[in-house]
């Protein structure tokens, strides 16, 4: 290719046309088309030939003409239904212009007043999900089952799955594009494993020189932040902390949020979340025990490793709900706000991270009648992603979404957020809802004891059954 | 047996076809079992997490030459091609397809489509076939995979276009290339049934991708697309040991019935029995079979089982080439001779696993032994009296011997690179679980299979399967994680709906696929990854 850029030939502009025999079907079409596929791809090196001549490209050109008509209109054909995710994919793997294909295939963003299941992804064996994770953002998953992890690709399809020397995976997290970090309730460290290598490339423990009684830590959390991992530890007698790792070198960098464990506004963080705009780490802990829930949130700066804010409850600030702690916490890193679901009276609150006092919350208005006898929150799951709060109740599944607001200052009311049931009766009957992710405006659910994950789309398509 | 060999060279002919160096007759088996690890031309791995950039893809477009003056071709819409370009044009029942010498060369060189590229005549060469068959073929070629449009025409069909075209073997790549076998994503995918009442005894397959299954005195075999089948009756009144060979023929054997006998699959018949003289002059019944790229090896036992020898034959012409462990009972120590029943061959140490088991008043005791059967001497032995193995097997991808033994339940390994002959008696197993339950009274392991496949092992228990898998570590870490030399890990195979089903009695593998029978069923599972179904 390197003669085509040579200084003599005349530059092509982009309302030249170019022709194409691909596969011994001639096309026609525009510089401008062919370069819409991102300058790396194949495509665009060939519109920069200077030649009248067409370009000989020896693959399908039933496929071919989806793909170019994706590059001329930015959407998939009709046509395109004739060939798998899969076909598709990997041909425009080929030309070059798989984000263009990603773009248009991926599902319209996810609204969780409008979504519904699509699929079930269900690995071939231990289908019982222990952990997930959809941080890769582009509708992919990594699912941890019986000591292996399982990733899905953005088409939803099994690309590899890699067995660890674990036997129960509660900690997922994704460190790099094929580099995952995982921890166990029942085995000690913070272990990664390569998919492309399938092999185990590294282990964290936590031990102290001058405590040895810091031995056989495990992992409860585990969080992903541009240059380090975050992962609580606790020991057997229950002191714990949270350990930063290198990312480039997987090698232990500090130790911060060190605790004795012989409270529960002292035990080890269940979740961790970076917090980008302050460049923090929050972690929380909620315990539920004879006398309620109780529990901690504690923001760190992981620089100094001193405390920025805490709250703990029961017991802390000067709340009109007392004896209504968290159930669960979560929070929106992108919006700055915190949620917290109430363990009684199964209310949400939400706290803005920039205005922290000693009792930030507050606490939203439900009015939707249908919903006035919900229950409660124990046994609840929360999850936040843009504006939005899914929440897991029992086996149903909810959604608080945020009504759009007159133009003006943006300020955190009770009155802003609308609640609605994702779900029909029918599929909170398949089983309590473990975990909530989403990721790439897709909704992964697991439920207890329930083989599988279940996938949640939004979708402009009308579904409309007919009865002939 | 001469119209057998031929038979038989002539198909490894058409599925060898990267195998330039293919001269050797003798060889054949053995290069047959390279040329399927051969991967196809794929450009896109797509299964791979990493993803190749555009700039890695191996086929850059050809620069196609000018387009020629207008001719008749051009009225198809298609650019005209000169001489000498690399670009082929084939008129395959009027609809002009065009593809590169490279790609058509990938056919083979005794396929009809490699002679295309080869012909130097001007304009679109004609072929008088079905021009949608042929684009799939083509995609085939092109990618190495099949286009979804290929559900839409019966696999039938395909094969028999194949077949015209001659890369039924490139077809067969696509539909169970071993190196898709993914051992953690076998879903039960298909299930073939057997007519009549008896359940499988025995399950065998080749590899050119066929499956063999008797039950009863007869023996149905499956195409590689199992798809077809057919139905032979044998002398036997149960086969217990079953070997295929080629499509069309294997090796049967009981411990009913004297002899190993060479079967016809296609028509039924005795191609060639084969014998062992013992020195009582009573029959010998078959205990086990095996087989090695060049040797087939046969365990007999005298039929008044007081003498028992491993016979090896030449896989080509069923001449005995020698015989090893030649055993006879002296007086009344039934032990001194318990016959092999399992016989595996070790493709990189070139030596042969026999292991026997006996069953008596005290318990269950056995030996395995490793055959050099070049010297005729057992090169390792090891007797098994305690926690005797239910089965055994050995795996030369994982480099170790496994066993599941027979009290306790439980697999064990012992590597094949530490092997030492136990002068002291102790026990050279490592313990993949409970250690202590080799104390069981209970038989815990009893009628558990083991085989290995790739670089896993699978040990039935009951209904269920184990699929056992190593796991690699750094050495440092090990130590740090408190691990053994080797780490394995198991998982249980299937869903949770899959239980409640009968006992696993047999099971084998083929290209991608895992084939499993269970007790009192007539029929055979197919346990296949999803994605790669046809």
């Amino acid at each position: 290719m390197a003669e085509g850029l040579s200084d003599s030939a005349p530059t092509p502009t982009p309302s030249d046309r170019i022709k194409l025999n691909v596969g011994g079907k001639l096309f026609e079409t525009t510089v401008s088309t062919l370069q819409s596929g991102g300058p790396d791809s194949l495509l665009a090196a060939l519109s920069s030939r200077p030649s009248n001549e067409p370009v000989f490209i020896d693959r399908d050109p039933e496929i071919f003409s989806v793909l170019l008509s994706l590059l001329r209109s930015n959407r998939l054909p009709s046509t395109a239904r004739r060939f798998s995710k899969q076909e598709l994919s990997d041909e425009a793997l080929y030309y070059g212009i798989e984000s263009q294909l990603r773009s248009a295939m991926s599902p319209p963003p996810l609204s969780g007043i409008d979504a519904s299941v699509v699929a079930t992804i269900r690995p071939a064996s231990d289908g019982l999900p222990s952990a997930f994770t959809a941080e890769a953002g582009d509708g992919s998953i990594w699912i941890a089952h019986g000591g292996q992890v399982s990733a899905y690709d953005w088409t939803l399809n099994h690309s590899c799955t890699i067995r660890t020397h674990l036997e129960d995976i509660t900690s997922l997290c994704r460190v790099w594009p094929d580099v995952a970090a995982v921890g166990s309730d029942s085995s000690a460290g913070l272990h990664f494993y390569d998919f492309s290598r399938v092999s185990h490339i590294g282990s964290i423990h936590w031990t102290d020189p001058s405590d040895p009684r810091i031995y056989k830590a495990r992992v409860t959390a585990i969080a992903d932040s541009p240059d380090k991992v975050f992962a609580s530890f606790d020991c057997p007698h229950r002191e714990n902390c949270i350990l930063l790792v290198d990312k480039s070198t997987l090698q232990l960098v500090s130790e911060i949020g060190r605790q004795s464990g012989s409270a529960t506004k002292t035990m080890v963080s269940g979740k961790l979340t970076w917090l980008p705009e302050t460049g923090t780490i929050i972690g929380s802990a909620v315990s539920c025990g004879a006398f309620g829930y109780s529990g901690y949130i504690r923001i760190w700066d992981p620089r100094s490793g001193s405390v920025v804010w805490e709250t703990n409850e029961p017991g802390s600030g000067r709340s009109s709900r007392f004896g209504d702690s968290f159930a669960d916490v979560d929070v929106d890193p992108v919006e700055s706000t915190l949620f917290k679901i109430c363990s009684k009276s199964g209310d949400l609150a939400v706290a803005d991270l920039r205005k922290l006092s000693d009792d930030p919350w507050v606490y939203l208005e439900d009015k939707n009648p249908s919903l006035r006898y919900a229950g409660g929150g124990s046994s609840s799951v929360l999850h936040c992603y843009r504006g939005q709060v899914f929440v897991g109740r029992d086996g149903s599944l909810e959604v608080w979404s945020r009504v759009e607001e007159e133009e003006g200052e943006k300020r955190i009311e009770g009155r802003m957020f609308r609640r609605n049931f994702v779900d029909k009766l029918e599929d909170s009957e398949r089983g309590i809802v473990r975990k909530i992710e989403v990721g790439g405006d897709r909704l992964f659910v697991s439920r207890e004891n329930v083989e599988g994950i279940e996938v949640w789309e939004s979708s402009h398509l009308s579904g409309a059954v007919s009865l002939f | 047996m001469s119209q057998n060999s031929i038979q038989y060279n002539d198909f490894s002919c058409k599925t060898c076809l990267y195998n330039l160096t293919f001269q050797n007759n003798e060889n054949t088996l053995r290069l047959f079992h390279f040329s399927l690890f051969f991967i196809i031309r794929r450009p896109l791995e797509g299964k791979s997490i990493h993803k190749p950039k555009a700039k890695q893809l191996k086929m850059p477009p050809s620069s196609a030459a000018p387009v020629s003056s207008a001719k008749g071709a051009l009225n198809f819409n298609l650019p005209g091609i000169n001489k000498g370009s690399n670009v082929v044009t084939i008129d395959v029942g009027g609809q002009f397809f065009q593809t590169t010498k490279l790609t058509l060369s990938l056919a083979g060189p005794k396929s009809l489509l490699s002679q295309l590229a080869e012909s130097t005549q001007i304009g679109p060469r004609f072929i008088d076939r079905d021009p949608e068959l042929f684009s799939v073929l083509l995609s085939l070629l092109r990618t190495g995979n099949l286009p979804s449009k290929a559900k839409a025409f019966d696999i039938e069909d395909l094969i028999a276009e194949s077949k015209f075209y001659n890369i039924e073997s490139l077809l067969i790549n696509s539909l169970s290339n071993p190196s898709q076998f993914e051992a953690f994503n076998l879903e039960k995918s298909l299930v073939l049934p057997l007519n009549g009442r008896d359940s499988p005894s025995a399950i065998t397959t080749t590899p050119f991708g066929t499956l063999h299954v008797s039950h009863g005195s007869k023996i149905t075999s499956f195409d590689w697309a199992l798809r077809k089948k057919t139905t032979i009756l044998t002398h036997f009144s149960a086969i217990d040991s079953l070997l295929g060979i080629t499509p069309n023929l294997a090796a049967a054997g009981a411990t009913d019935f004297s002899g190993l006998q060479l079967l016809d699959l296609q028509k039924g018949i005795v191609r060639d029995t084969l014998n062992w003289e013992n020195a009582t002059k009573s029959g010998s019944t078959v205990q086990a079979i095996g087989s090695s790229p060049e040797y087939l090896f046969t365990s007999f036992e005298s039929s008044r089982r007081n003498s028992n020898s491993i016979m090896v034959y030449d896989l080509q012409t069923f001449s005995p080439v020698t015989e090893i462990g030649h055993y006879e009972i002296y007086g009344a120590d039934l032990y001194s001779a318990i016959p092999t029943t399992k016989l595996k061959w070790v493709e990189s140490y070139g030596m042969l696993m026999a292991s026997g088991s006996h069953g008596g008043p005290s318990g269950v005791i056995g030996n395995v032994r490793l055959w050099d059967i070049r010297s005729g001497n057992v090169v390792w032995e090891l007797k098994e009296e305690v926690d005797c193995f239910s089965d055994i097997t050995v795996s030369d991808n994982l480099s170790a011997v496994f066993k599941v033994g027979v009290n306790s339940g439980e697999v064990w390994y012992i590597d094949l690179r530490k092997l030492r002959n136990e002068s002291d008696g102790s026990n050279p197993w490592i313990c993949l679980g409970d250690e202590r339950k080799v104390k069981n009274v209970k038989k815990e392991g009893f009628g558990c299979k083991i085989e290995e496949h790739g670089n896993q092992l699978f040990c039935t228990k009951g209904s269920d399967i184990e699929l056992w898998s190593e796991v690699m570590m750094g050495k440092q870490t090990k130590s740090e994680e408190g691990l053994r030399e080797r780490v394995f890990r198991k998982n249980l195979m299937g869903r949770v709906k899959d239980d409640g089903s009968s006992k696993i009695t047999n099971l084998g593998f083929e290209g991608n696929k895992m084939f499993l029978s269970r007790k009192d069923q007539q029929s055979v599972e197919v346990w296949q990854s999803s994605a790669k179904g046809v």
